[in-house]
């Protein structure tokens, strides 16, 4: 059976089709205001680019914020519920998930089955979550898919220590202007945020082995100052970004 | 179910409730938290009327509180400044954390109400000096009430105000035990709102009231259908936010009992039919359920916690917490601990006035439910 | 009775050689030094530890031999050497709200890890817990005395929002019996009562020379700053009611009258006085110190260091054991706000102040809230300015150094405008 999975967060919509429990493709477009346009399109797209029909199609799960807003599909479920079994799914020794999202950020502990045994989500502030690092990449006038590969190249990373997202932020302006180089700066913003997202795994009491998933992951400096702060590896997939959809289309194919 | 309709109307709008209690010409008291002594302001012919945040934007209460207290502390002083509560004839604040305390202070200096006191109890409950101490400061605020408002408190008045209050709590508990084990009967939002305004409400109707919405229970209880959602037990202070218990009812699990201030420690333990009125009341704060701000054994709280969950099925239990509530925060781990050693999941929630996006809460809570 | 070993015998006599050595010396550094290794052997020694709150009746530990030991010290020593931010995560991930007071979180986190300056505090043998100072404390003692599995004794001092009620001194008094019960049933002995007079004496004299030693600033300039004045508390609030405090503060005080005789300021130009409230920011002082030294600003007092000599008028030289109830209930903390601010009033006159820094401290509620009051009441009262600092007494994570720059930058403009300079 072919089944499809659609994630719609607050800034991308993502969309997996898999056949036969093998991933046949996926695809990332923003979300932008209208989440239900969104969904609709990155499903239509992904099809068109797969060349298959809506028919085709057996069963469709929902997720992220916007997960009621699609009016198509068979079953709605919580973004938490689809990173794990997309973690699960993509490498079944995974007992831990690590998301950083745009707006929120959220530690899962998986069972052997991929199901949910225990969660955190950050609360309302910005610290910890991609929003955190999109401010400061603003700040020191840097692209943000530049900063993983930059912070590797730190020799003395700055002390960030504000938990606030403003606070953090007069402190990188005023180390800008201390002329403290940038590769430090944004190594010192990379340890923050792991530090912010540590704390929070660690009241869970995560076990190997860790997984990151989100937009996030894809930066290697957060995931270095991750895996130091928890004292474990992290893996990342290349589907991490994709790996609530994926983890929607795996849960459909399972719908009774 | 229509029987709570004019307790949502009073929460919805407790202020005009208030106006109109004072327009009939009542005293009416102000008063936070659950260890005030109600019995004493009913004897004395006033109106015990509880005070909670006003869940305005806050805008006075800023020039003298900082961001970092709670939002009950900031919204009830917000409340007053603004003269949403100028129908008050006194206010009363029982002693129990850092932030209550200053409350009281900023009240007495700046809102200046005609009537203002502080019933300072002991923070240990377990020793018998502290017993003593406690029955001394209900003594002085029985005296001290009884001045200002000019009238006699006898103990046959304190006894017939305990009788009523006695009656009023063991309703409510009737309340929280139809919904335990029918819980599809009513709805969490209205057990929710019955009990909170059970709280400002005139107390001899809500003697009449309360029964009314129990026996329209009992007799639904028989055909009642048989409700499919998870049990799961609240626990934490107070809570604000009648639409949780829909989210949580959304999401498949349904409240059938909480440890909270607004909940059942308001009504649990009666107080007991004893030859010194004041005796008896302090009594039944030794014997009920505490307050995280006060002490009676290192692993009290979390002891009681876990019997409410066992005792009432529970498969889960949401810890509510207001934001910037220490002596809640402070025995949160322990408590977590003792149920995880039962093996009972639980999810921790802190809010403030307003509750965090509904999208969020949402995944939040069908997680956890599907969790359970 | 087992022998100790002779290594622990070569050990401890190295302790008492050092102390005696420091002793004479009367080095700060090396007297906290030395307190803390007695402290730490204690289990060798065969004396018992007490951890107690810093507002806490002492002098009962004290005269039962009993070692006191202060977490809240503790708090700030982890604090001043930067290794409060570390400390506060684990705590996080403990479970605890980074809300929490900061030096409860470091304490409980470091009591699981022996982290810290000084690798952990001794063993307790029994908590001792006066809430006199917050309600905090109640809580954090709770959570030691279940880590612990060890004694705890509450202290409970009913809050005095106006006055001092006849009802709140028969409880306290009464407790200082079952407190002193606590202690014999703890320590398997007797209280000696004339030991227990004889350290109340101490304790009383060492609280009035530790106000003298803080009255010396009202001097013009001032022989030493309020940041000194953090500095040199550790004695009073660890060791009062011990020869040792009297003998160190003695010495304080002739230099810091010798230093007053000479005029010698502790800041080389002070132009302008200004008054500290709340606990310090323990990671910043001194980049707060010299921060303000730019300006010529001298902090010359603060309410903080002056709460652990308040309270002396309450105190019966000869019969100090039930005089304590009303000295030990009365402090600053455990007072109303406007009674707090009529205490800074007397401060602003007495030291002649420009200006009040308040340090807005998201750890200590008790100390906070109610800040903004008596800002306005001495606005009002004596027309003098007041800055507020949001921070934290530990955790740096809530310190904005380029805020509170700015912030002290204008602040100083407008004292300076004021005084015309």
């Amino acid at each position: 059976m072919i089944t499809a999975g659609i994630d719609i967060g607050s800034i991308t919509t993502k969309a997996a089709v898999m056949a036969e429990g093998k991933i046949r493709g996926t695809k990332v477009v923003f979300t932008g205001y209208n989440a239900e346009q969104a969904g609709t399109k990155v499903y239509e797209e992904l099809l068109a680019e797969l060349g298959m029909e809506k028919s085709d199609v057996g069963r469709i799960v929902s997720t992220g914020y916007g997960r009621n807003s699609v009016k198509f599909m068979d079953k709605a479920m919580t973004e938490i519920i689809c990173h794990g079994a997309g973690a699960h799914y993509l490498n079944p020794r995974a007992r831990s998930v690590i998301d950083i999202g745009g707006q929120d950020s959220k530690a899962i502990v998986l069972d052997e089955k991929g199901k949910v045994k225990n969660f955190a989500m950050n609360d309302k502030c910005a610290a910890g979550t991609g929003r955190f690092l999109e401010v400061m990449a603003r700040a020191l006038e840097v692209d943000l898919d530049g900063f993983g590969t930059l912070s590797l190249r730190a020799g003395d990373p700055s002390r960030i220590s504000s938990l606030c997202t403003v606070f953090a932020e007069s402190e990188v302006i005023s180390l800008i202007s201390k002329g403290e180089n940038r590769e430090n700066i944004i190594a010192g913003i990379h340890e923050s945020i792991a530090a912010r997202i540590a704390a929070m795994a660690n009241r869970l009491r995560i076990a190997p082995l860790v997984v990151m998933t989100g937009g996030v992951a894809k930066n290697i400096g957060v995931v270095k100052a991750l895996e130091r702060k928890i004292g474990m590896a992290v893996e990342v997939s290349e589907y991490a970004q994709v790996n609530g959809a994926i983890g929607a289309a795996f849960l459909a194919a399972g719908l009774k | 179910m229509k029987e709570a309709d004019e307790f949502h109307a009073i929460l919805k709008d407790p202020v005009s409730y208030g106006r109109k209690m004072k327009e009939q010409g009542r005293k009416i008291v102000g008063y936070f938290c659950s260890y005030t002594p109600e019995e004493i302001i009913y004897a004395a012919g006033a109106h015990p009327f509880r005070i909670f945040a006003s869940g305005e934007n806050i805008h006075f209460a800023d020039a003298h509180f900082q961001s970092y207290c709670c939002s009950l502390v900031r919204g009830a002083l917000e409340g007053a400044l603004a003269g949403n509560l100028d129908f008050l004839d006194g206010a009363v604040f029982p002693h129990t954390c850092d932030s209550i305390q200053r409350l009281s202070d900023i009240w007495r200096m700046n809102v200046k109400g005609p009537f203002h006191a502080d019933i300072v109890l002991p923070v240990k409950l377990d020793t018998e000096s502290a017993r003593s101490y406690m029955i001394d400061v209900l003594r002085k605020f029985r005296k001290d009430l009884a001045s200002h408002l000019r009238v006699e408190i006898t103990d046959d008045m304190l006894k017939n105000a305990i009788g009523t209050f006695n009656t009023i709590r063991r309703s409510l508990k009737r309340l929280y035990e139809l919904k335990a084990e029918n819980p599809g009967i009513i709805s969490g939002r209205d057990v929710y709102a019955i009990v909170k305004a059970s709280m400002m409400m005139d107390r001899d109707h809500l003697t009449e009231a309360l029964p009314a919405v129990i026996g329209e229970l009992e007799k639904k209880k028989g055909n009642a259908e048989l409700y499919a959602g998870k049990r799961i037990v609240l626990a934490g202070g107070i809570c604000n936010h009648p639409d949780i218990y829909r989210i949580i009812e959304d999401a498949g699990a349904v409240v059938v009992w909480d440890d909270f201030c607004t909940g059942s420690r308001y009504f649990e333990e009666s107080v007991k039919d004893n030859a010194d009125p004041m005796a008896a009341i302090a009594g039944r704060y030794i014997e009920r359920p505490v307050c995280p701000a006060k002490h009676a054994g290192i692993f009290t709280r979390g002891e009681n916690l876990l019997k409410i969950a066992k005792e009432k099925d529970a498969r889960g239990v949401v810890f509510l917490f207001l934001k910037f509530c220490d002596p809640h925060a402070f025995d949160y781990p322990y408590m977590k601990e003792f149920l995880d050693r039962e093996g009972i999941p639980s999810m921790m929630l802190e809010v403030e006035d307003q509750l965090p996006s509904e999208g969020q809460l949402r995944t939040r809570f069908e997680t956890f439910v599907d969790m359970l | 009775m087992n022998k100790m070993p002779e290594i622990v015998l070569f050990f401890l006599a190295k302790i008492k050689k050092l102390a005696l050595h420091f002793k004479k010396k009367k080095k700060m550094k090396e007297i906290m030094m030395v307190y803390y290794m007695e402290a730490k052997s204690a289990r060798i020694s065969g004396r018992k530890v007490a951890w107690i709150t810093s507002g806490g009746p002492v002098e009962p530990l004290i005269a039962m031999d009993v070692i006191p030991v202060y977490p809240e010290n503790h708090g700030a020593m982890i604090g001043a050497s930067k290794m409060g931010t570390d400390l506060c995560e684990k705590s996080e991930s403990m479970g605890y709200s980074s809300d929490l007071c900061s030096y409860a979180r470091s304490d409980i986190a470091c009591a699981t890890v022996n982290g810290g300056p000084i690798g952990g505090l001794p063993r307790p043998d029994m908590l001792i817990c006066c809430n006199n100072i917050c309600g905090t404390v109640l809580k954090w003692y709770e959570v030691q005395a279940r880590y612990f599995n060890v004694p705890l004794f509450i202290f409970d001092t009913p809050f005095c929002h106006v006055g001092y009620a006849e009802e709140v001194q028969r409880y306290v008094r009464s407790q200082l019996d079952e407190y002193v019960l606590f202690l014999e049933k703890a320590c398997g002995k007797k209280m000696d009562s004339d030991h227990l007079k004889a350290v109340g004496k101490l304790s009383l004299e060492g609280q009035r020379l530790w106000q003298a030693v803080l009255a010396t600033t009202a001097n013009s300039p001032a022989p030493m700053t309020a940041f000194d004045a953090f500095y040199h508390l550790a004695l009073i609030v660890t060791l009062r009611g011990t020869p040792l405090v009297i003998d160190y503060y003695t010495q304080l005080l002739e230099k810091m009258k010798d230093r007053v005789a000479r005029g010698i300021g502790a800041i080389p130009n002070e132009k302008y006085r200004l008054l500290w409230d709340n606990i310090p920011i323990w990671p910043r002082t001194r980049w707060l110190s010299e921060k303000l030294a730019s300006h010529n600003a001298c902090l010359v007092a603060d309410t903080y260091t002056s709460a652990w000599c308040g309270t002396t008028k309450y105190i019966d030289e000869n019969n100090f054991f039930d005089s304590m109830a009303e000295a030990y209930t009365r402090i600053y903390l455990n007072i109303g706000v406007d009674e707090m601010a009529r205490i800074v009033l007397e401060m602003v006159d007495m030291y002649k102040v420009d200006g009040i820094v308040m340090h807005s401290n998201r750890s200590c509620k008790p100390y906070s809230l109610g800040q903004y009051d008596i800002q306005k009441i001495v606005e009002k009262e004596r027309g003098i300015p007041c800055l507020m600092i949001e921070a934290d007494m530990v955790d740096e994570r809530s310190f904005s150094e380029s805020q509170v720059s700015t912030r002290i930058d204008a602040f100083m403009e407008i004292i300076k405008e004021r005084k015309g300079a």
